[in-house]
């Protein structure tokens, strides 16, 4: 009903040192284009400026029409862009879009952009609802939603409610990771509660809200309400659907209001995983009082992301990555299976926006047999946090050893331990196959070892398998297995842990335990790994 | 969370700025008739049925159903120029689309009114159509669902013109202005709507305190009608919204020079 203040701006025109290029989007209060650094300056003056200099050559501008002249003149739009200006300079976050620097349009022969604001941000990739319209349930999903309830905490943490959580207002950055932006209804909290403009994404709204009393600062709201937000957002992403029934968001609003009034149910759709089922019902409670605080949500949410209990169906083996598993040949499975996730949001975010091949930089080494710049970019940078992305470990393979480590709820049993382990194993070569020693495929199991670790309900197989074994089920089969060993370790062996790990793959977890430590004839292989260990943990890590 | 306001027809004990009203929140559902059970609203009239209909609201919309065995119930739209539905008896869940509505129960040769206010209607925001049109090829696709203001105004209505006529001093450049008291509105309104009346103008201020869910001021303690802290808190919030502008001070005008423009 309400449709965007669209900001027309023609191509080829300077802010400051920037150069407008291509429009990415247009909000509801303004529109953003991608733009460059052109070198002199001229056009607009910087108006508070913080550190453009830092900015990269590539940004994101977002106009917002604050200008007197604009036929647009509204005054509450110029009270929408100093939110969004207030916050972005005074809170710095990881998972909070970056902002270089404000410009004001000076500009008298252009009466439309003359005294706009113009927020020089960091370039994203695309946003959620991008993906989202490409995949109605990305396998990274699970992920970026983790990501989004760190933005949330990190804002919640400074005192500021965001207002306005949705798809759109997900940034994805060129690595895959999330961000938060559109800090227009952003509201800093007066002790529980803030008060906030009156707009709203009425699917995103809390039922307190959807009616609520408007006093003359705008309507309060609380820190409560991201976490509603949040809870439909996820609903959204992992389910594939809204979580309220109806086919407009009129209808979804009564139905919000039925349930919050008592007279209906939260009924979740049974796509939704049974781990973040409680999640979500924690989240979408029916009043604010009774929902999960910021922090306990970030605690379950980190639990069911990074270390989900085993014997549960775990969320990136989803239903498309078990069909493609089965239903293709086993050469590119582990390509396929990596950049699944990452594939998406590079649709997401090239194909509406046209964006041209230049968007994307340097690209990066190719990921397996794709072709495609972006999954490659992506993918090579999947989990950078926990596995450096310079130490050679081919992309590829990064997502599968970086959420077979998640699937273990063992501290131990990290990405960089599996890709050591992998490393000295095989090299990373899927194709190995050593009749002589019965073992075969990038994780050199053994077959009637394997079957022991085959299924990921911990059932094994009715036969002995036969190779070849692809990484996808190699290496799985590999984290399940250390995920065992773990625990039966004993306590107080001396020594690096994870090495044990990985000694006791070698040989047993008997042996280790009887020599009181990695066995002799083991020691050059746990050396190995050790090495290995060291070099592909990212730095300030242990 | 209510949607729907029910307003009974006017009794000898209401005073005149004092009906009661009852609101319903989407899916409750309200009975009237001359004899219904606790809960719902007794019409006290020989010539109404002891169970004569029921009301259901719904966000936007209600429903009426016609209980009674012969009488046709009318649903005036009272500034809808005579535009109205009927509602045949026995009719289950006649949806009705009146931001305003005046159920008129027939009743041995009187007319009794029930209103309904279904203050939830959404309205485009004029000019934003066009606007958006030109902006998709212009400045990029919009990105996911609109973000949406909190209030939707139709500018055709009564009171909407009440809300221009105070907001009119500030917009026209004096900030502090007084606001006009509602003797003044009635001149300022009149030429465009020469019923109006101090009854009438009061009662779209009240509604309009109601669409725009204003928050009840201190002074609500106080009995009596105190408006001037009603109408200061309408026009502050309109004017901070921007849910009045200068170029809408055009409803204003009468008919006939608006048709000249």
């Amino acid at each position: 009903m309400n449709e965007p203040y669209a900001v027309p701006v023609p191509r080829g025109y300077r802010v400051g040192d920037w150069e407008v290029r291509e429009p990415i989007a247009t909000g509801a209060f303004g529109s953003v284009y991608a733009a460059r650094r052109a070198g002199d300056a001229g056009g607009a003056s910087p108006a508070g400026a913080t550190d453009g200099a830092d900015a990269p050559a590539s940004v994101a501008l977002k106009f917002l029409p604050t200008g007197t002249g604009t036929p647009r003149y509204l005054a509450h739009l110029r009270e929408l862009a100093e939110r969004e200006v207030r916050l972005l300079r005074r809170l710095r976050r990881p998972r909070l879009v970056r902002m270089y620097e404000t410009l004001t349009v000076d500009d008298p022969g252009e009466p439309r952009l003359d005294g706009a604001t113009v927020l020089v941000l960091e370039r994203a990739a695309g946003s959620l609802s991008g993906l989202l319209a490409a995949d109605p349930r990305p396998a990274s999903g699970p992920l970026l939603l983790a990501q989004v309830c760190e933005g949330l905490a990190q804002l919640h943490r400074a005192g500021w409610v965001h207002g306005d959580l949705k798809p759109g207002n997900v940034l994805l950055m060129a690595d895959g990771s999330a961000r938060l932006a559109d800090f227009n209804m952003a509201a800093e909290l007066e002790g529980t509660h803030a008060y906030t403009p009156a707009f709203s994404t009425p699917d995103y709204t809390p039922p307190e809200l959807l009616w609520s009393e408007i006093g003359e600062r705008g309507r309060q709201t609380r820190p409560s309400a991201d976490v509603w937000a949040f809870g439909i957002l996820a609903h959204l992403v992992l389910a594939g659907s809204l979580p309220l029934p109806g086919g407009t968001p009129a209808a979804r609003r009564d139905a919000a209001v039925a349930y919050a009034r008592g007279t209906d149910e939260l009924r979740l759709s049974p796509e939704l995983p049974e781990e973040w089922r409680e999640i979500v019902r924690a989240c979408l409670t029916r009043t604010h009082t009774g929902r999960i605080g910021t922090e306990a949500l970030l605690r379950r949410v980190a639990q069911v992301t990074a270390a989900p209990v085993d014997g549960r169906r775990l969320w990136w083996r989803s239903a498309a990555f078990l069909r493609a598993r089965r239903g293709k040949g086993h050469r590119v499975l582990a390509a396929a299976a990596a950049t699944a996730a990452v594939a998406a949001l590079a649709y997401g975010v090239a194909g509406p926006t046209g964006a041209g091949p230049d968007r994307h930089g340097g690209g990066g080494p190719g990921a397996g047999g794709s072709s495609a710049g972006t999954p490659a970019v992506a993918a090579a940078s999947y989990g950078a946090a926990e596995l450096r992305t310079d130490r050679g470990v081919p992309p590829a393979y990064r997502l599968l050893i970086v959420e077979t480590a998640h699937d273990c709820a063992d501290a131990h049993v990290t990405p960089a331990l599996i890709a050591a382990m992998l490393k000295v194993e095989s090299d990373f070569d899927p194709d190995l196959a050593d009749p002589a020693r019965d073992e075969y495929g990038i994780a050199r199991w053994t077959p009637r070892v394997l079957r022991w670790w085959m299924n990921e309900d911990g059932t094994p197989g009715e036969t002995v398998p036969e190779p070849p074994f692809p990484p996808a089920e190699s290496i799985p089969a590999m984290g399940r297995y250390l995920c065992w060993i773990a625990p039966r370790l004993d306590d107080g062996l001396p020594g690096d842990r994870r090495v044990l790990i990985a000694a006791a793959y070698r040989t047993s977890y008997r042996t280790v335990n009887d020599a009181a430590g990695v066995p002799p004839q083991y020691r050059d292989y746990a050396d190995r790994v050790a090495h290995y260990l060291k070099e592909y943990t990212p730095a300030g890590r242990t | 969370m209510y949607s729907i306001i029910v307003v009974p027809p006017p009794t000898t004990e209401d005073g005149p700025d004092h009906r009661p009203q009852l609101r319903l929140a989407p899916g409750e559902r309200l009975a009237f008739g001359r004899s219904v059970p606790a809960g719902g609203l007794t019409v006290p009239h020989e010539g109404v049925s002891r169970r004569a209909g029921e009301i259901t609201a719904h966000g936007a919309f209600w429903t009426l159903s016609n209980l009674s065995r012969r009488q046709t119930y009318v649903v005036e739209n009272p500034e809808g120029a005579g535009e109205h539905i009927k509602v045949a008896p026995g009719r289950l869940d006649a949806p009705v689309p009146f931001e305003f509505s005046r159920i008129v129960l027939p009743a041995a040769g009187e007319l009794l009114p029930v209103e309904v206010w279904a203050p939830r209607h959404d309205y485009l925001r004029t000019g934003d159509g066009d606007e958006g049109a030109d902006g998709d090829g212009a400045a990029g696709r919009r990105d996911g669902e609109p973000t949406a203001p909190a209030f939707s105004l139709d500018r055709t209505k009564r009171y909407f013109a009440v809300l221009a006529a105070l907001c009119e001093p500030r917009l026209r450049g004096a900030p502090h202005a007084p606001l006009p008291t509602v003797d003044q509105v009635v001149e300022r309104l009149r030429p465009a709507w020469p019923a109006a009346s101090r009854t009438s103008v009061q009662w779209n201020i009240d509604y309009l305190a109601v669409k725009l869910r204003l928050k009840p001021g201190p002074e609500t303690a106080d009995p009596g009608p105190r408006l001037n802290g009603k109408k200061e808190s309408l026009v502050s919030l309109a004017l901070r919204f921007d849910l009045v502008r200068e170029d809408d001070l055009l409803v204003l005008a009468e008919p006939s020079r608006r048709a000249l423009r």
